[in-house]
């Protein structure tokens, strides 16, 4: 396993760090291995198992530096179940490793909260063959903390998996979200969306590999920007020789809600198989005019107009979740969220 | 003394640098139903948008009062909490918001307070059975995916929740089969009693069904003829053409 000291650290001509440096989101000087407690995680639905850390895949720094850092791994086991999971992030510097097995149908929903300074992520999971599992995550960190979150989700024959992530909390984030689709007609759906606030910088870098014929993946990001925070979305997109009949589409869609706020959409696409549909699309505005006005014409004034619009541009990221169970957790948080935020 | 509920005089207006509207005068009492027709592009919506304030539309000169007011000032939304209701000919999508949501704000802020979640379903439930609406509506995102019948239905529903003064009507009657057409117009005569009502409209059949106090026949941004139901009657029949000269 490569030491966090011996590693190279990227720099930024690196597509996954381009927009948010590693300097930026280490928990102290680079060049340091800097003591990080475990984070807090409970469940009342789920059977969560502390065991032996179980090591990450050390493609990139990030995933070098949790491998040091990190002294267990939870194993979430959830088939046929759906729950919650509350990880409490407190203190300077924790972070948690979690670990998802799946082999019927489950839905869980992940709360990520406390007041930490840094926290580190690592989610991984396997969806086995025939089985379906839906995952959200809602990112309601304090407005100091920085997260530094990487994902490793696997999909077997038949299997499917639903990703959906709300991001409205924590300072500068840096997610990098990798899936595979091993086996044939393997589904992935995944669903970001972003609130951008004060200064928030939150980075998601999605990768998604299809490696067996007609799998299928989607991936929608909405990412609403207000005041000077900044939105980042990259795609990388894999779609091997071997993988014929694949469907696979990503969209990127910025609402910008202030002229100090920035976004970035970068949706990127390595095709090598040829009888495949492959779709990418991205798009930054402002709030339409048109809806203002119409919903404005119905009584309600800019801001509750405005809230109105952003709620349901965030909303509507999750759309196409199949279960209702993690839907609702997400915009039921969503609603208290922009309630605080926009309404005051 | 019936109320003049709108008093339109004189009023010229652009967009950019093109004059659309060139001086049209037009007072509406409560109880008053008035039509407007005229060919594509003779000024007809643009006249109801800047009755209900759209920001891209200048006016140049002239006046529009409501209820005595000089409305000149007011933003959109104190003219909807006003009395004053718009009924877009292109009613704009709103992803990600339930109808029943955006219904129940709505009315919350045009009356000035919310209605008790018991009084409005009871209120929502009787106007969506006079214009045959399922109840799937309210869990459906605001006109996303709607058909054009759908959509119309859906401002006639807002128009009997929100109960105005005033009601604009921008081409209700377009996208609507046969069996619609009478429902949306029974909704709208449901109203208009106590209400004036602009319709603005290319077709009789709409007016068929309600029936207009004074039509009037607007040609290059300008009222050239004003009328009882017959002038409806006779454009159906002659065209445009004839109204011409008046210009």
């Amino acid at each position: 396993m490569t030491s966090y000291l011996d590693a190279t650290l990227p720099n930024r001509s690196e597509h996954l760090w381009r927009y948010t440096p590693w300097s930026r989101v280490h928990p102290g000087s680079v060049d340091t291995v800097p003591t990080v407690d475990s984070a807090v995680v409970k469940s009342e639905e789920l059977e969560i198992v502390n065991k032996t850390f179980q090591p990450l895949s050390t493609t990139d720094i990030a995933r070098i530096f949790l491998n040091e850092v990190l002294t267990e791994t939870i194993v979430v086991e959830c088939d046929g179940k759906e729950g919650n999971i509350h990880i409490h992030a407190g203190g300077h510097a924790v972070a948690t490793h979690l670990h998802i097995s799946c082999q019927t149908n489950s839905n869980l929903v992940l709360h990520l909260h406390g007041e930490a300074e840094w926290f580190g992520l690592a989610l991984t999971g396997h969806v086995q063959p025939n089985a379906s599992l839906s995952v959200g995550i809602i990112n309601e960190l304090s407005s100091d903390s920085v997260m530094v979150r990487v994902d490793d989700w696997s999909v077997q024959r038949d299997g499917r998996l639903e990703l959906a992530t709300l991001s409205m909390g924590g300072h500068r984030n840096k997610s990098d979200i990798r899936s595979t689709l091993q086996g044939t007609n393997a589904s992935l759906k995944q669903f970001i969306g972003v609130h951008g606030h004060g200064t928030r910088h939150d980075d998601h870098h999605v990768e998604i590999h299809h490696q067996q014929p007609h799998t299928n993946s989607h991936l929608l990001l909405n990412a609403a920007c207000d005041d000077r925070s900044h939105s980042i979305g990259t795609g990388a997109l894999t779609i091997d020789d071997v993988a014929q009949h694949t469907d696979a589409a990503q969209v990127f869609r910025n609402l910008l809600l202030s002229p100090s706020s920035r976004a970035e959409a970068i949706p990127e696409l390595e095709v090598l198989a040829n009888e495949v549909a492959a779709a990418h699309g991205a798009a930054s505005a402002p709030i339409n005019k048109e809806q203002l006005h119409y919903l404005m014409s119905r009584g309600l004034s800019n801001e509750e107009a405005t809230s109105m619009i952003v709620e349901g541009f965030l909303v509507d990221s999750f759309t196409g979740l199949g279960s209702d169970y993690v839907r609702d957790a997400i915009q039921t948080r969503l609603t208290v969220h922009l309630e605080c935020k926009l309404i005051g | 003394m019936t109320e003049v509920l709108l008093r339109v005089e004189n009023l010229h207006v652009s967009v950019g640098d093109t004059p659309i509207i060139q001086g049209i005068s037009l007072e509406i009492k409560r109880g008053e139903i008035h039509a407007i027709m005229g060919r594509n592009g003779a000024g007809k919506s643009t006249l109801a948008n800047v009755i209900m304030g759209h920001p891209a539309y200048e006016i140049t000169s002239g006046t529009v009062h409501y209820k005595g007011e000089n409305i000149a000032e007011m933003e959109v939304f104190e003219r909807a909490r006003a009395g004053m209701f718009l009924s877009f000919q292109y009613p704009a999508a709103i992803p990600g918001v339930q109808v029943g949501t955006f219904l129940r704000k709505s009315v919350a802020s045009v009356r000035g307070e919310a209605p008790s979640p018991r009084e409005f379903r009871k209120e929502l439930n009787e106007a969506m059975k006079q214009l045959d609406m399922d109840k799937s509506f309210l869990s459906r995102y605001v006109n996303d995916g709607f058909s054009g019948g759908e959509k119309k239905r859906l401002e006639i529903l807002q128009m009997l929740l929100l109960q105005p003064d005033l009601a604009l009507l921008d081409e209700t009657d377009s996208g609507l089969d046969i069996d619609a057409l009478r429902i949306v117009a029974e909704g709208i005569n449901a109203v208009a009693q106590d209400t004036g009502c602009l319709i603005i409209t290319h077709y009789q059949r709409l007016l068929d069904l309600v029936k207009p106090t004074v039509v009037h026949v607007l040609i290059d941004g300008k009222i050239v003829e004003s009328g009882g139901p017959e002038l409806a009657l006779k454009l159906e029949k002659e065209g445009y053409d004839w109204a011409d000269a008046l210009a």
